[in-house]
């Protein structure tokens, strides 16, 4: 792609800046030779900087590291996803924006969707140009490896748009396999909207629910409670341990029916013995129709799917 | 076997527990506090309860009832979870606000709604991919919004967990206030 900018080459053993450069490439170096790549020794370069200039063909190679020396520091490229390859292949020589635009691409992506987090950050750095932080996030790149296996089947757009959007479908159509295991009756129904709408009736069925039982726990609640006169009023602290034993009771056992027989608190036999009601018989009646109401509608709700 | 989405069989376990513990807490609140009012009433006027009162005092009570069934759910859950954040801050909201007690209640149950925020967020997401094109899709997703509590903030993906989530807890509740009542009305 560009020849290579020093022309004096050699690869020596001795050297510490050639040997965490071997190591950091990912070909054995007994490719090196092979591929025309030259490690270029400038000796004990006070700044640090040991410029390499690598000439390889892009297409071939899944991953190309290639590094030109321009100016006071190195510019590096990594590319690892083979999918992106046509699209992200730059010519190192080319100008800067379309590296630019290249890494804007990829961060927006990946602040969108959490796809290629580190890469976003390692071509940000590789446009301020400074080497150290480069090397210092080059190792940490192969372990992550989100956005691999969001591959491209055959005959499917590989434009990072289209991988995004392919993988937060697919994500979604998850969540709602999930929500429909939970919703009874909802597994046979075919279509999104349609099991939407089972989900929405499902809650709305339950929040009427919740409503009813609250009504029918305030008659119970009250119905002890115009009762105080009969036997004095059980002390309250005493009260709240019996209900908090209940409740401790009530959720350790699996059938939480059991427990009613078993450990009940006597106070609440007494109370409802000499329990005097002077209800209105319209707010029963009401009762009963919400029951009646509530039952069908629980039915209609549990019983379409099965 | 801690997954993130939807809680594991132990987690169900103490979540039952402590809105079990909770909400019975709170019920012997509410009735301690109207055996007061109670006392109050027929100490100082024996021939005042009416069946209009009583009836406006029934609803009120059992309107308690229920805003207490809801945040006790929300606490057990805990603030993990974004719909019980929602819940909980509007409830609070609520309680310190009296004044708008009615249009609080219909907020509450997702009755009525403004859709005025949403609208400009969505317009980007429906244009965006063939997915959501689907008109009914959206509509219902819409309704959906509206029935979880904090569902107007989120994107889809995380509505749909925590609508997964908001359902088990729903479900949960209402098995527990079933036991409850009938457990108290035998």
């Amino acid at each position: 792609m560009d020849p290579p900018l020093i022309s004096e080459s050699s690869f020596s053993a001795a050297n510490p800046a050639a040997y965490s450069l071997a190591e950091i490439w990912p070909f054995g170096p007994e490719q090196l030779p092979g591929s025309g790549l030259r490690v270029a020794n400038m000796g004990p370069n006070p700044a640090g900087f040991a410029e390499t200039s690598a000439n390889r063909d892009g297409s071939m190679e899944e991953s190309t590291v290639t590094e030109q020396s321009a100016g006071g520091g190195g510019r590096k490229r990594r590319d690892v996803s083979p999918e992106d390859e046509s699209s992200k292949m730059v010519s190192t020589s080319s100008a800067n924006e379309l590296n630019n635009t290249n890494g804007k691409r990829t961060k927006l992506v990946g602040s969108k969707y959490e796809i290629g987090g580190p890469k976003a950050e390692a071509e940000a750095s590789s446009v301020a140009g400074d080497k150290p932080a480069e090397q210092a996030t080059k190792p940490s790149e192969p372990p992550k490896q989100d956005y691999i296996h969001v591959r491209a089947r055959r005959g499917q757009a590989t434009d990072s748009h289209s991988l995004a959007e392919r993988a937060r479908r697919e994500k979604i159509s998850e969540r709602m396999k999930i929500l429909q295991d939970l919703v009874p009756g909802c597994n046979k129904v075919i279509g999104k909207a349609l099991v939407l709408d089972e989900i929405i009736n499902y809650i709305q069925s339950l929040q009427r629910q919740v409503e009813f039982l609250s009504m029918k726990l305030e008659t119970v609640n009250s119905r002890m409670n115009l009762s105080p006169t009969i036997e004095g009023f059980p002390s309250k602290d005493l009260g709240v341990q019996a209900f908090d034993a209940a409740g401790l009771l009530f959720g350790l056992q699996a059938p939480p029916r059991e427990y009613a027989q078993g450990s009940h608190p006597p106070e609440w036999l007494h109370m409802q013995v000499g329990g005097s009601f002077e209800r209105p018989t319209w707010v029963e009646k009401a009762f009963v129709l919400l029951a009646e109401c509530l039952g069908l509608s629980r039915h209609h709700c549990i019983g379409r799917g099965i | 076997m801690t997954s993130p989405k939807g809680f594991t069989l132990t987690n169900t376990n103490s979540c039952r527990l402590k809105f079990a513990r909770r909400f019975l807490r709170s019920l012997m609140e509410i009735r301690r506090r109207q055996t007061n009012h109670n006392n109050l009433l027929s100490s100082s006027s024996s021939s005042s309860s009416s069946s209009s009162c009583l009836g406006d005092q029934i609803r009120k009570s059992s309107q308690r009832i229920k805003l207490a069934a809801y945040s006790s759910m929300a606490y057990a859950v805990g603030p993990r979870k974004a719909w019980a954040r929602a819940l909980l801050w509007k409830l609070k909201n609520r309680s310190s606000n009296r004044r708008r007690f009615v249009v609080r209640k219909t907020c509450l149950l997702g009755v009525k709604k403004k859709k005025k925020k949403r609208v400009h967020v969505n317009k980007v997401n429906y244009q965006s991919k063939g997915y959501e094109r689907d008109n009914n899709f959206v509509e219902k997703t819409e309704k959906l919004r509206e029935l979880v509590p904090g569902g107007k903030a989120m994107d889809i993906c995380s509505l749909f967990e925590e609508s997964a989530h908001f359902v088990k807890s729903l479900a949960m509740q209402v098995q527990v206030m079933q036991d409850i009542s009938d457990q108290l009305s035998r």
